[in-house]
């Protein structure tokens, strides 16, 4: 039982590795564990291009509070 | 869910770990993001994807994503991968710009389309005062400038991408969002509509070229109905259904185009959402624009546009109208029209070409809907198997004709009657030709050869025999129309028509004259009907001339015939073959009450199929009417041979010294009745006038046999011997041969009502003849009986002992007689001169050379002058006498 769980999280180690090279690759700008809750937002049903343009907005509200905190 | 998200805006905005409320907005509105529509309508598989970002990516690089794909794809434990990818695309074509540069991007939200419903309460705050302040290097056009004014005063344009799935559908003859096909209920008339919304508008010039899209849109919208409407229904003919079948090809062609711009669109389309950037600056080398899209279909508009033509075309032609229709389109500059139309119409004809075929060299009308230039007559077509039993029944008719029962000769008439209409109608109504089906490359000469062919095939195959049928196949067979016809090969086609038209009737005239003896045929005619064969004729005369005398009702059928029989067996007639001395028949017309048999005696000449194409009963008509001219004047002719026999004969005996003979033949003529002397003058007179009644006939026979009846008998000669031409040509050679005939023999004038003037007057003439010949014969029987009394008077010298005049009154009763006999005489010669002279000068002005020429040779000692002529030539000689 606990190595079959154990193969479990190997194989997710495994995919989560080819899915950050990939996403290095494209230059997603994500790091390990946005990507890993990502990933499993998206294989719990989440409409991924929906839930790329929430990243898009979060980065940008990010990007508006640190420049709009800057000149402070 | 919700706590996945809260990880996230932990992770990616760091300020809002501290700020309580501001993390709880950024959660609720990513919530609100996924939970709207954003990509859900497009469905996409993972080679789409991974193809869409190995385009985004270097050499390199795209062989290492393959690497990684492949492997990511050996896992198991993700089921959504193309989900992950797409999510990854989506993300890494947003960072392949410098990441820090967002501003210039506001714009275009705020703008971007109302699918994508960003948070429009936090807009104002989002859209950073700095924008006009961006430094010059990013400085925008004037279109960019236009487009912000537009939305700073909340018109904004459509987005194009909008625009373009409606155009899309207007491709397809959908409505759309913003525009609308609208159909007018009463004439079924598709408008465009665009849908006016006060928050957009629309530029003049976009909306032109959505029209222009949409055009296409309202042709195929009908190109497809009509194939829709006819493909598969039965009765439509052919050549539509294969019309169909090209449209039908040339619309997928159309569906794959569209398929193509459809993917093209969703590429552009989706980048142009996610990255709510303004289109045409990024997406120029990929995606699909309103003014792309026009150049796509451009050419598409133009086949559409011939497509939507023939379609039309349809609705009021079919069949070889409708190929002649395309034909029209042919006659192109536009190399593309032309193209298009000759691929069109290889296809379209193909049916056409097949049928033709058929019909060309089996002589087989194959058309079940009715498109071929040749149509069937539906009600002779069942004709040409009746025929070869008709054809016993004639026979049998003839044979038993010669039994004599009036009833079932009659009855057997009729049949035969029937039988032999049958013939010409054959050959002339069982086919049609229909020339406004007749397509306009074949050209009218050529599809009346095409049609005389395949109608002498079909004659010889059904109307003669089938050995020669047989023959005439392998003969085509040889000539190699091994072939197929189409439409790009006219020229061969031109060759394949001719030596088949050629073979075709070549092989019909041989039919016609080897095997069913037409020759013969028409010179058994010419020679018993048109009396050429004169020692036949006279024997028969001889023969008949009692028994025609008689009243009508005296005659019988088998005596004429038995008479026939003796006339040709004393005559060369009887070396003709019996296969035609079979044919020829004597009978009786009908006859009314006072007839006599001269009026009802007609010969006649059977003839049966297939012969009877040529000699159709019409001709037979004609054949009889001559020869009842013609056996008038042998009557006429033979009744002044015998008077002038007679008269000749009697001048010798009794009639008193007609010349010098008579008068030194001893002291007879001392004791000739004076009644006779006193007749001489008359006699002399009656010979003058029967010379020219007789130089009056000869040369009317004369004309009628040499002028007339050889010389149009020359002339058919020629053309059989020539061989050139079809059956038609031959029936309208002997037709021509034929009304010659009636027009000069029957002295036909042209004029209206008038046809017949001269052959009235003609009978007259010739009834004329009979009357005096009646009255001069009861002269010599006057002259005859005088002749006995004076010689009876003589007996007593003679010592015989006779009776003393047993019956004085009959003598006063005679010599009472003489005055009115002497009358009767003068006046019919009189008559007969005048009516003779009419006749010559009504012939001198004759429009027909012929006939003028008859008159010169009546009157070519200027016998027949009027009076006033005559007056005229007498003061010309009185005065050149007082001169």
């Amino acid at each position: 039982m606990s190595s079959r769980e154990a193969d479990r999280t190997s194989s997710a180690q495994q995919t989560l590795d080819v899915l950050h090279d990939i996403s290095q690759l494209l230059n997603t700008q994500l790091d390990r564990e946005t990507l890993a809750t990502c990933v499993s937002m998206i294989e719990s049903g989440v409409n991924p291009e929906a839930l790329a343009t929430v990243i898009k907005e979060l980065r940008r509200e990010n990007a508006s509070y640190s420049t709009a905190r800057s000149p402070e | 869910m919700a706590t996945a998200l809260n990880t996230l805006v932990l992770s990616l905005v760091p300020a809002a770990r501290r700020d309580e409320r501001l993390r709880a907005d950024l959660t609720e509105d990513s919530l609100h993001i996924l939970n709207s529509h954003i990509g859900s309508s497009r469905q996409v598989d993972i080679g789409h994807i991974s193809a869409n970002i190995r385009a985004k990516l270097s050499a390199q690089d795209s062989l290492r994503f393959s690497n990684l794909l492949a492997r990511l794809l050996d896992q198991d434990l993700l089921t959504r991968k193309h989900a992950v990818l797409q999510f990854m695309a989506a993300l890494s074509s947003s960072s392949a710009q410098p990441p820090p540069i967002i501003p210039p991007l506001m714009p275009s939200i705020s703008r971007s389309s109302p699918a994508s419903p960003l948070s429009r309460s936090r807009r104002s705050s989002m859209i950073p005062p700095a924008v006009p302040n961006q430094p010059p290097s990013t400085a925008k056009s004037k279109a960019q400038l236009l487009k912000e004014y537009r939305a700073r005063h909340g018109r904004p344009q459509f987005a194009e991408a909008l625009l373009l799935r409606d155009a899309l559908y207007l491709l397809q003859g959908i409505s759309g969002k913003v525009v609308r096909f609208n159909e007018n209920k009463a004439d079924g008339e598709l408008t465009v509509v665009f849908s006016e919304d006060p928050r957009f508008q629309l530029p003049a010039p976009t909306r032109a070229l959505i029209l222009r899209l949409s055009e296409l849109g309202h042709l195929y919208v009908r190109v497809s109905k009509w194939v829709r409407d006819h493909d598969g229904r039965p009765g439509v003919g052919m050549i539509e259904q294969s019309l169909c079948h090209h449209l039908q090809s040339q619309l997928t062609e159309y569906y794959r185009l569209i398929a193509v711009l459809e993917s093209q669109m969703s590429q552009g389309g989706s980048i142009d959402m996610e990255d709510a950037r303004p289109i045409g600056t990024k997406d120029e080398e990929t995606g699909l624009t309103l003014r792309r899209l026009e150049v796509w279909v451009d050419e598409w508009r133009l086949r559409m546009r011939m497509m939507s033509v023939c379609v039309e075309g349809c609705q009021d032609s079919s069949g070889g109208a409708l190929v002649s229709l395309i034909y029209g389109y042919t006659d192109n500059g536009d190399p593309f029209v032309r193209n298009f139309t000759d691929q069109l119409l290889e296809e379209v004809s193909k049916p056409f070409f097949q049928t033709l075929q058929k019909w060309l060299f089996a002589g087989e009308l194959h058309d079940p809907y009715l498109e071929f230039f040749v149509a069937a007559n539906p009600e002779l077509s069942h004709l040409q198997y009746t025929h070869a039993h008709s054809n016993i029944n004639a026979n049998i008719g003839a044979l038993m004709g010669d039994g004599g029962f009036a009833g079932a000769e009659d009855d057997d008439r009729n049949q035969s009657d029937e039988a032999r209409n049958i013939g010409l109608k054959l050959w002339e109504g069982k086919y049609q030709f229909r020339t406004e089906m007749l397509p306009s490359f074949v050209g009218e000469s050529f599809g009346k050869k095409i049609f005389s062919t395949g109608k002498s095939l079909n004659f010889i195959r059904y109307s003669c025999h089938d050995s020669d049928w047989v023959a005439t196949r392998n003969k085509l067979d040889h000539t190699g129309p091994g072939r197929t016809l189409k439409y790009s090969d006219i020229p061969g086609l031109v060759r394949s028509i001719d030596s088949a038209y050629q073979i075709a009737s070549q092989r019909l005239f041989d039919i016609f004259f080897e095997k069913f003896r037409l020759l013969e045929h028409l010179r058994a005619l010419k020679s018993y009907l048109l009396l050429g064969a004169g020692d036949f004729a006279d024997q028969l005369m001889l023969l008949l001339i009692t028994s025609l005398s008689r009243p009508a009702n005296t005659l019988y059928r088998h005596n004429l015939t038995a008479t026939l029989e003796a006339a040709v067996r004393s005559s060369n007639a009887r070396f003709d073959p019996p296969d035609v001395l079979r044919r020829l028949d004597a009978r009786m017309m009908e006859y009314s009450h006072g007839e006599i048999g001269w009026d009802v005696f007609t010969l006649e000449y059977k003839v049966d199929a297939p012969i009877d194409t040529v000699i159709d009963p019409d001709s037979m008509e004609n054949y009889l009417k001559i020869f009842h001219h013609l056996w008038k004047m042998k009557r006429v002719e033979g009744a002044l041979s015998a008077l002038w026999n007679r008269i000749a004969a009697g001048a010798r005996s009794f009639l008193g010294g007609a010349g010098g003979g008579g008068r030194g033949g001893g002291r007879r003529s001392s004791v000739q009745s004076e009644v006779l002397d006193d007749l001489q003058c008359e006699w002399h007179q009656i010979r003058i006038v029967l010379c020219e009644m007789i130089h009056f006939m000869r040369q009317l026979q004369a004309f009628s046999q040499l002028e007339v009846i050889e010389c149009s008998w020359k002339e058919l000669m020629d053309f059989i011997t020539k061989k050139e031409g079809d059956l038609d040509g031959l029936i309208h050679a002997h037709r021509v041969y034929l009304d010659r005939m009636v027009k000069k023999i029957l002295l036909m004038s042209p004029k209206a009502g008038k046809e017949e003037h001269l052959l009235i007057q003609l009978r007259e003439l010739f009834h004329n003849i009979l009357q005096f010949r009646d009255a001069t014969e009861s002269l010599y029987n006057y002259c005859l009986a005088e002749a006995a009394r004076v010689d009876s008077e003589r007996d007593h010298d003679r010592g015989v002992f006779t009776l003393p005049d047993a019956n004085p009154l009959s003598t006063s009763h005679k010599s009472a007689d003489l005055p009115r006999i002497l009358r009767r005489v003068k006046e019919y010669s009189g008559l007969f001169s005048e009516r003779a002279q009419a006749i010559v000068h009504s012939l001198q002005v004759h429009q027909d050379l012929d006939c003028r020429f008859l008159s010169i040779r009546l009157n070519f000692s200027d016998f027949y002058r009027t009076k006033k002529e005559l007056k005229a030539a007498a003061e010309a000689q009185g005065s050149a006498k007082g001169a």
